[in-house]
């Protein structure tokens, strides 16, 4: 075990993993010479040569389009997209092929493609620098997602995602990239898809979060400790998603407050309400809320933190199931 | 009072706006010279010129874009996409500057683009999706699912007049099979306005599109039982009708929402996720929901039918909810 950043974490996944597994391999804009914007590719380039960390050109198509041949000829690709709302060029390819080759080819042909991108706001960035884009990835059929929170994850997950014969999509949340840090296990470490992580127990409300929103919700566990014990359910992986652990928890508090920074209609945290709604219901005491982003394109930094799900607004929420 | 098969009626009003509005015109594949591919503007170009009546090439981004720069400069463009899921090919275009340029710069984008939806006749997994849900999600972007004749036109004069984008689904499988009476004159029926398709106490049954008459036959047959089916057809699914079906949902304490589209991150969340939050205490059953499955749309017909929610499928639904 060592402490290290969420960033630090993910560039010790990629020396582990491409020294592990010689077909495993990077690609995007600025991850050799530069290392990557945030510095999660730094070194590989060095490492590993050109041919394993590739410098690609502006063009995010471009780097889905390529990676999806690659895998066809047995390369497990790595792609970095940018930022959030950089990947929107890509999404006919994600969409139309990389969720639907397995079924097309009959199952013959696999697809370990990993699409890596920081997101998320709070950094004070300009516009398409702050989004959230979770949910078109998990409507996607064919494509895994997950979310870390920890440097531990962060590692872990994205180490599950290179190994998984699947596509998976790792949204990273770039506000912790350096905020944040953590004890990360040294060499090969792999956190399963699909198991979610009991961050802090309680057993009168249970906080649903995932990436940036689980520290904001332990926070807001702190902020409510004397008044109500609180119990935080990090989902780490939106899908596969762990129903059992969801449910599980419902049933033990009987009150869900579901945080989540993309903005409201038709996100991900719909699908965790209407999930329990159809199968929680006879646990539930009140009614599922809640606390999201709002229904307007990311806003500019100067009135970011009005956009954001804030403490107060989650513990507002909390405080209103307590009094339902 | 004529009456009009569905697709005559979107191809009235359209032809109607174009003889009342020199801004509107028409641009998409095969539109002008062979009439679009479903013959919806047959005709148009004989009597409106090639210059309103626009083939492009097959390029949906550019299409999309035109469209918004053409939009800006005072038109009111109405795109055609040959087949709803080629839209994701656009998608960055539509999502990046379509919906966030009113909030950018406070230019009105009036487009609307109009996508033949949905399958039932083994069009494989690039000819037969509903995608509405993924677009619910992005702020900046208003979506008409019309089921009737009238709505088809009436809301598509709507989505003309609307200062947004619009994402027009009209659903393939209705084209030709629905008939009804449409109005001659000119009228625009309202967006966020749900439509009571048949009134009823002891379930609410919420959808939109060609589910409508799925749900139709399968309330037919809960009558039989002694159980009777209120039908809600939502016509747009942004804005949404939550009054009208929260409304519906204390009446019944019984809720089934049903859609084409696949089930995670599906629009049906959404409506699960507000029932849970804003009707729990009137709620006898947990909020069914009923959707296509998590893959890519089958090709072969067995299985295209084993994908598409069934009147068999609904009826079992509604059932169970009757039971509980």
């Amino acid at each position: 075990m060592s402490e290290k950043t969420l960033v630090e974490a993910i560039n010790e996944c990629f020396h582990v993993e491409l020294e592990r597994d010689d077909s495993v391999m990077v690609m995007g804009e600025d991850v050799g010479r530069a290392g990557g914007v945030f510095r999660a590719t730094a070194g590989l380039r060095d490492r590993f040569g050109p041919d394993r960390c590739v410098d690609t050109p502006l063009a995010e198509a471009g780097i889905l389009g390529s990676a999806i041949g690659l895998c066809m000829a047995g390369w497990r690709p790595v792609c970095e997209m940018q930022y959030d709302a950089f990947s929107y060029p890509c999404l006919d390819q994600l969409i139309t092929h990389v969720g639907r080759y397995r079924w097309r080819t009959g199952g013959a042909m696999e697809f370990p493609l990993t699409i890596r991108m920081p997101y998320g706001g709070g950094v004070r960035a300009p516009e398409l620098h702050d989004d959230s884009p979770e949910t078109y990835y998990v409507h996607t059929p064919g494509v895994k997602v997950a979310i870390p929170s920890t440097p531990a994850d962060a590692k872990g997950l994205l180490a599950a995602a290179i190994r998984e014969p699947d596509p998976v999509v790792i949204l990273e949340p770039k506000l912790h990239y350096r905020t944040m840090r953590g004890e990360v296990p040294d060499g090969e470490h792999v956190t399963p898809l699909g198991k979610a992580r009991v961050a802090r127990e309680g057993s009168d409300v249970t906080l649903v979060a995932y990436g940036s929103m689980v520290p904001l919700s332990e926070q807001a566990a702190d902020e409510l400790a004397g008044e109500a014990s609180v119990e935080v359910l990090d989902l780490r992986s939106l899908k596969p998603l762990d129903e059992d652990a969801l449910l599980a928890s419902a049933a033990k508090t009987g009150r869900v407050v579901i945080v989540q920074e993309a903005p409201r209609v038709a996100g991900f945290g719909a699908e965790i309400a209407a999930i329990l709604a159809e199968k929680a219901i006879l646990d539930l005491r009140s009614p599922v809320l809640r606390v999201t982003g709002y229904d307007v394109p990311y806003p500019y930094w100067q009135i970011e933190d009005a956009y954001m799900p804030s403490v107060e607004r989650v513990t507002d929420a909390v405080r209103k199931l307590l009094r339902f | 009072m004529a009456e009009l098969t569905y697709l005559q009626a979107i191809s009235d009003g359209l032809r109607g706006e174009m003889r009342r509005d020199k801004r509107v015109f028409v641009i998409g594949e095969d539109v002008g010279v062979y009439g679009g591919a479903f013959k919806v503007t047959l005709g148009f170009q004989e009597e409106f010129g090639p210059w309103r009546v626009l083939d492009a090439p097959l390029a949906e981004t550019a299409i999309v874009a035109g469209c918004t720069g053409a939009a800006i400069m005072g038109m009111r463009p109405v795109a055609e996409m040959q087949f709803a899921d080629f839209i994701s090919c656009g998608w960055d275009h539509l999502v990046t500057v379509a919906a966030k340029q009113f909030y950018r710069a406070g230019t009105p984008v009036p487009i609307v683009v109009r996508l033949p939806s949905g399958g039932g006749f083994s069009g494989g997994p690039f000819h037969s999706q509903n995608p509405e849900s993924s677009f619910a999600h992005i702020p900046g972007i208003k979506i008409a699912c019309p089921a009737t004749p009238e709505d088809a036109k009436g809301l598509l004069i709507s989505a003309i007049e609307d200062p947004n984008p619009v994402l027009y689904f009209e659903h393939k499988h209705l084209y030709r099979r629905i008939k009804a009476e449409v109005p001659e004159e000119r009228y625009a029926t309202p967006f966020g306005k749900a439509r009571v398709h048949r009134e009823g106490d002891d379930i609410t049954l919420v959808t939109w599109g060609a589910m409508v008459y799925t749900s139709e036959e399968a309330a037919a047959q809960l009558d039989d039982d002694g159980v009777s089916v209120e039908i809600l057809d939502l016509r747009t699914i942004v804005p949404w009708d939550r009054e009208a079906v929260l409304e519906s949902a204390k009446k019944t304490s019984k809720v089934m929402v049903l859609h084409e589209d696949t089930r995670t991150g599906g629009f049906g969340a959404e409506i699960a996720a507000t029932i849970a939050e804003e009707a729990f205490e009137h709620l006898d059953a947990p909020v069914k929901r009923l959707a296509a499955p998590d893959t890519p749309v089958p090709f072969s017909p067995p299985l295209e039918k084993a994908f598409i929610p069934q009147v068999d499928d609904v009826v079992a639904g509604l059932r169970e909810l009757a039971e509980y």
